[in-house]
C-alpha cells in the first residue's frame, strides 16, 4: 500500500510544527486492503475493507493528553486535524513532559509471505470456499455449511517528536467453515477454523478432514445430552484454556485497571496465586500468532511479558501512563482499535504455558466432571475475580474416561479460586492458538490470539 | 431534524456520480461523535470532535435466476475515489450470487417514515456542553456517598447525519443521536466486610437524561453494595424471573436470527401458524419505538419501518425481510435491512458493511402477572436475575446462558439476599414441540419499559437450569 508512504511527510511536517507548541506530539496513520468472500451455498457475497483511510494525533498538554482524528489522508485533511490538535496546545500548554516514556524507535516490517494475498482474486476465493464447502455437506444430516475465506493487510504507521518511526504491515489470513446440522428443528453446528498471520500459503493448511469433523461433531450434537450442573472437576479443551488465559489474567491484568484501582490482581503483584506449573504469557512478538506486532500504537516494540510465572503474579500489561504511574516499563501493549478509537492497555496473544502431564493422565485424575470444547466467549469481572467462560459442547468424564457428548455450557467462578483448584497442564503436542477477537467495554475491538494446552480444575458449570 | 445540507449529504453526492451504474443504493453518514472519560472522580480524557463521513455503496447485476451483489464503503467522496469503490463493488458484484432475480428498491422522494423520537435536540445543539454538564452531575451525584464511588466510565455521543439514495428515485435522510454510558460503580469492602464489589453499567440511549441520575445512581450503588455481599445460587431447575435488561441480552439476537427471510433460505426460519412460546407470549419487532436504539423513520435501505408480530399467543405470525430477501419470497421487505449490526453490538458508524436483516426492537406485550412484587409473590422459590455477564445467544441453536452477575434469591413469594456468581441458562427458542424459555414462560408482568432494544415488563419462567453452590 502507498497510501501512508504518500501522506509520510505530510505527517512528519505536521508533527514537526504541532512539537514547536508543545513537548510531545505523535500520529498514527493507518490504511487497509483486504477480500473476504462468504458462501453457503444459496449466497455468494464478498466484502473489501472498506476504503477507510485516516490519522490520530495525540498531544501533550496542561490537562493531559488531547486527540484530534480525522478521516482521510490528504493533506488538506491532515491539515485540518493537525488545526485542531494546535489549537488546544495553544490554548493549555504543557508544563511538564507526558508520563513514562517516548519512543525512539526505527522499525519498518512487513509480514512475511511465500505468496501474497494480493495475488488472489475473487475468482479463486470463490473456487476455494466452494470446495471446502463439499468436505462438510456429504455428512448426513449437515443442512448447510457457511464457510468464511479472508484477509486482511493492515499498514499502520507511527512518527512522533522524539524521533520514532515505526512502519508495519501485518497481513491476516484465516478460513472458517461452519456445518449447521438439523433433525426435527433442532438445528446445531461447530465450526473449524484454521488462519494465521502470513500470505497466502496460510490456506494451503486448511484441512479437509478436520472440517469433516467438525460436521461429524455438529450432528452428533443433535443428540447430545445436557451439561451437568454444579461444581465438578473440569478439564478445559485448549480453546477454552486460552479463554481463561485471557479472561483471568490477560484483562486483570491490564495496568489501567491498577491505575484506577480496579483490578482484584493488584494487591497481590508479586505473591503467589496459583500452582507451580502455571505459567501465563502475553506475547505480541510470537511469529504467526493472530496478534502478532511488531510494535504498539505509542511506537514501543511488542514483546513477550509473563504475568504469571510458576504460580507468582510477576507483571502487568502497560502502556506509557500506566507504566509511569506504577513504576514500571511500557511492554508494548497501547493499542488502537483504530485511528478513530482512544489507545488503551491491551492484550496481543495470551496463552498457558504448556505443562507436563499428558492428555489421559489430566482425563483419569478428574476422574468425574467434564470436558469443556470448542470455546465460544468469555468475559471478565477486574474487580470482583470473577470470569464467565462458555464452550460450545463438551463430554462428560466418568470413572476417569470421556464418555458422553454433552451440549453448551458456561463455566463461572472466583479466578483465585480456580486458580488454587488447578491439578494439572498438559504438554506442548496439545498447544493451540485461536485466531479471535476482543473488546474492552462494548466496542475497540481488536484481533486478539488466545490458547493453551489442557488445563485441569474445578468450578461452576452450568448450560449455556 | 433535516440535514443541515440535504443536497451535500454524502449519499446523495455519490448517487449524483452513479448515472449509468443502475441498479444501485447508496447509503451515506456524517458523524461527530464527543467522548468524555473519567477514571474515578478525575476527568481522563475528552475526545472530539471526531469527524467521520463516509458512504457504503451497493450496486446489483442480475444474471439469470440470480442477482450479484457487490457493496464497497469509502471515506474518499472525491470523484476519483468514488470511481475505485463503484469499481470494487462492480468487480465483487461480478463473482456474487443471491437468489433472487426480482430486486424492488424502494422508491420515491421524500419516503421519510414519518417522525420517530431519534434524535435529542440539546446534545445535537450543544453535545461538548451537554456531556459535560451530564458528567458533572454524575459526579456530583455521587457525592459524599461514602461506601461507593465511580470507579471508571465513559460518555460517548455520536450526532450522525443519515443519507440515502437509489437508483429508483429514493432521497431519504434523517438525524440521530446515540449515547453509550459505561460506569464501573464500586462498593468497598471494610476490613471486616466482602471484598469491594463493582456493578457494571454498559448501555445504550438515545438521549442524555440527567434529570434521571439521582434515582438512577441511588439504584446502581444499591446494586454495587449487593453485588459485593451476593453469593452463588444453588444448583437446579427453579423458577427464574427475568427483567427486560436481562431479556435485552438475549431475544433480539435469537429473534433477529431465526425470524428473518435470511433464516428462511437457509430453511431454519419458524413457519406460520408454529408454537413456539407459551399462549401468553405475544412478541412484535417495533422499529418505531421513541429513543429505542433500532428505531428509525427508515429502516438502512431506506423502507419506513413499521410494528409486526413475530409471535401471536404463542403462535409464529410474520418473519421479517429486507429487500434482498423480500426478493427472494416474491415479497415486501419489512423495513428490516440494518447495517453495523455485529453479535450483539451496533458499530456507532454503519456505513462500512452492507444491509443485513435482522430485528430492531423486540417488544413483548404485558401481561396479567402484575408488579414486580407479584412476579416475584407468583415465583414462590427461585431468583430474580437482574444482570447476566454475557447471555451469548447463539442464534443458531437458541441456546443462551452466563454468569449471573448480580440476582436475589426469591424465598417464600419475597425478594431474599443477592447473588452473585453461578450461572443461569436453557435454550430460549427450540423446535415445536420442546421446552424453551418461551415457552416456559409463566407470567409476565403488567407494565413494559423500554430496555436497549427490548420494550418488556419483567417475566417469570419456569423452570431454568441454574447452576451455583
Amino acid at each position: 500500500m502507498g497510501e501512508l508512504s504518500d501522506a509520510e511527510d505530510h505527517l512528519y511536517r505536521a508533527v514537526a510544527r504541532l512539537a514547536e507548541r508543545g513537548p510531545f506530539v505523535e500520529v498514527m496513520a493507518q490504511a487497509a486492503a483486504g477480500l473476504s468472500i462468504h458462501f453457503d451455498g444459496h449466497e455468494t457475497s464478498f466484502q473489501a475493507p472498506a476504503r477507510l483511510r485516516g490519522a490520530i494525533f495525540r498531544g501533550w498538554t496542561r490537562t493531559g493528553w488531547a486527540e484530534a482524528s480525522v478521516s482521510g489522508l490528504d493533506p488538506a485533511s491532515l491539515k485540518f486535524a493537525e488545526g485542531a490538535l494546535e489549537r488546544v496546545l495553544v490554548h493549555r500548554p504543557a508544563h511538564d513532559n507526558p508520563p513514562g516514556v517516548s519512543s525512539t524507535a526505527r522499525i519498518d516490517k512487513a509480514t512475511p509471505m511465500r505468496r501474497p494475498m494480493q495475488d488472489l482474486d475473487e475468482e479463486y476465493l470463490r473456487n476455494l470456499a466452494q470446495e471446502a464447502f463439499t468436505w462438510t455437506t456429504e455428512t448426513a444430516d449437515v443442512h448447510e455449511t457457511r464457510v468464511q475465506i479472508g484477509w486482511r493487510v493492515e499498514d499502520r504507521l507511527y512518527l512522533n517528536s522524539t524521533g520514532a518511526r515505526c512502519n508495519q504491515e501485518i497481513c491476516r489470513v484465516r478460513a472458517t467453515i461452519l456445518p449447521v446440522a438439523m433433525e426435527n428443528g433442532r438445528v446445531e453446528s461447530d465450526r473449524y477454523i484454521h488462519g494465521g498471520v502470513g500470505g497466502s500459503d496460510i490456506l494451503d493448511g486448511v484441512d479437509p478432514e478436520k472440517a469433516r469433523k467438525a460436521a461429524e461433531r455438529a450432528r452428533a450434537l443433535l443428540h447430545a445430552k445436557s451439561p451437568p450442573a454444579g461444581k465438578l472437576a473440569v478439564l478445559l479443551a485448549p480453546s477454552v484454556t486460552g479463554y481463561f488465559a485471557h479472561e483471568s489474567f490477560g484483562h486483570g491484568a491490564e495496568a489501567d485497571q491498577f491505575v484506577r484501582n480496579r483490578s482484584y490482581l493488584k494487591p497481590i503483584l508479586g505473591q503467589v496465586v496459583g500452582p507451580e506449573i502455571l505459567t501465563i504469557v502475553d506475547n505480541g512478538a510470537y511469529p504467526g500468532a493472530w496478534s502478532e506486532i511488531y510494535c504498539d500504537d505509542e511506537g514501543q516494540p511488542a514483546q513477550r511479558t509473563v504475568l504469571v510465572d510458576h504460580g507468582r503474579f510477576t507483571g502487568a500489561l502497560h502502556d506509557r501512563n500506566t507504566a509511569a504511574a506504577l513504576g514500571a516499563l511500557p511492554t508494548g501493549n497501547a493499542r488502537r482499535s483504530d485511528f478513530l478509537s482512544r489507545s488503551l492497555v491491551r492484550m496481543t496473544n495470551t496463552y498457558v504455558e504448556p505443562g507436563e502431564n499428558t492428555y489421559e493422565e489430566l482425563v483419569k485424575e478428574a476422574r468425574n466432571g467434564v470436558l469443556l470444547e470448542a470455546g465460544a466467549a468469555g468475559i471478565e469481572d477486574p474487580q470482583g475475580g470473577q470470569i464467565q467462560l462458555k464452550a460450545r459442547m463438551g463430554h462428560l468424564i466418568e470413572n476417569g474416561e470421556v464418555t458422553d457428548l454433552v451440549s453448551s455450557m458456561a463455566l463461572s467462578g472466583r479466578v483465585l479460586e480456580f486458580l488454587a483448584s488447578i491439578r494439572g497442564v498438559s504438554g506442548r503436542e496439545d498447544f493451540a492458538l485461536d485466531t479471535g477477537s476482543c473488546a474492552k467495554g462494548k466496542a475497540d475491538f481488536l484481533p486478539n490470539a488466545a490458547g493453551g494446552p489442557y488445563l485441569l480444575a474445578s468450578a461452576v458449570v452450568g448450560r449455556a | 431534524m433535516s440535514l443541515s445540507r440535504p443536497g451535500d449529504a454524502a449519499a446523495f453526492r455519490v448517487g449524483d456520480r452513479l448515472a449509468g451504474q443502475e441498479p444501485w443504493e447508496v447509503y451515506g453518514e456524517r458523524i461527530r461523535r464527543y467522548e468524555v472519560h473519567f477514571s474515578g472522580d478525575r476527568v481522563e480524557m475528552i475526545r472530539g470532535p471526531i469527524a467521520l463521513e463516509g458512504y457504503g455503496l451497493r450496486l446489483f447485476r442480475r444474471r439469470d435466476e440470480v442477482t450479484g451483489v457487490g457493496h464497497q464503503a469509502s471515506n474518499d467522496l472525491t470523484d476519483e475515489g468514488i470511481r475505485a469503490a463503484a469499481a470494487d463493488a462492480e468487480r465483487g458484484a461480478r463473482y456474487a450470487s443471491f437468489p433472487t432475480s426480482q430486486l424492488q428498491l424502494p422508491g420515491g422522494h421524500g419516503a421519510t417514515g414519518g417522525i420517530v423520537e431519534v434524535l435529542d435536540r440539546g446534545l445535537w445543539e450543544y453535545p461538548m456542553d451537554s456531556l459535560d454538564s451530564f458528567v458533572a452531575t454524575l459526579r456530583d451525584t455521587f457525592e459524599g456517598r461514602k461506601e461507593v464511588a465511580p470507579s471508571f466510565g465513559s460518555v460517548r455521543a455520536t450526532l450522525s447525519e443519515v443519507s440515502i439514495c437509489n437508483s429508483s428515485g429514493l432521497r431519504t435522510g434523517y438525524g440521530h443521536t446515540t449515547v453509550e454510558l459505561e460506569l464501573g460503580v464500586k462498593a468497598f469492602g471494610g476490613p471486616e466486610g466482602p471484598a469491594p464489589g463493582e456493578f457494571w453499567v454498559n448501555e445504550s440511549d438515545r438521549r442524555l437524561r440527567p434529570i434521571e441520575l439521582p434515582q438512577r445512581v441511588d439504584e446502581w450503588c444499591r446494586y454495587a453494595e449487593d453485588v459485593r455481599r451476593g453469593r452463588p445460587p444453588p444448583t437446579g431447575e427453579m423458577a427464574v424471573v427475568m427483567p427486560p435488561s436481562v431479556l435485552a441480552g438475549i431475544l433480539p439476537i435469537v429473534f433477529g436470527g431465526r425470524f428473518t427471510g435470511a433464516a428462511r433460505i437457509r430453511h431454519v426460519a419458524p413457519t406460520a401458524g408454529m408454537r413456539l412460546g407459551a399462549e401468553l407470549a405475544s412478541i412484535h419487532d417495533d422499529g418505531r419505538v421513541p429513543w429505542a436504539p433500532m428505531s428509525s423513520p427508515v429502516d438502512d435501505e431506506g423502507v419506513p419501518q413499521r410494528r409486526r408480530t413475530l409471535l401471536d399467543h404463542g403462535a409464529v405470525s410474520t418473519i421479517l425481510y429486507d429487500s434482498l430477501h423480500a426478493g427472494a419470497f416474491e415479497t415486501q421487505s419489512t423495513g428490516s435491512g440494518f447495517r453495523g449490526l455485529s453479535s450483539s453490538f451496533r458499530s456507532w458508524y454503519r456505513f462500512l458493511k452492507p444491509p443485513d436483516v435482522s430485528a430492531s426492537t423486540i417488544a413483548l406485550d404485558p401481561g396479567t402477572g402484575g408488579t414486580d412484587a407479584e412476579l416475584v409473590e407468583s415465583a414462590g422459590e427461585g431468583i430474580w436475575v437482574q444482570q447476566i455477564g454475557w447471555s451469548s445467544p447463539d442464534p443458531l441453536t437458541g441456546a443462551f446462558g452466563g454468569e449471573i452477575r448480580l440476582g436475589y434469591r426469591i424465598r417464600g413469594g419475597k425478594l431474599a439476599e443477592s447473588i452473585r456468581g453461578g450461572t443461569v441458562g436453557g435454550i430460549a427458542l427450540a423446535a415445536e414441540g420442546s421446552p424453551s424459555l418461551m415457552t416456559r414462560l409463566e407470567a409476565i408482568g403488567s407494565k413494559a419499559s423500554l430496555s436497549e432494544p427490548v420494550s418488556s415488563p419483567p417475566v417469570l419462567v419456569r423452570p431454568l437450569v441454574v447452576a451455583g453452590e
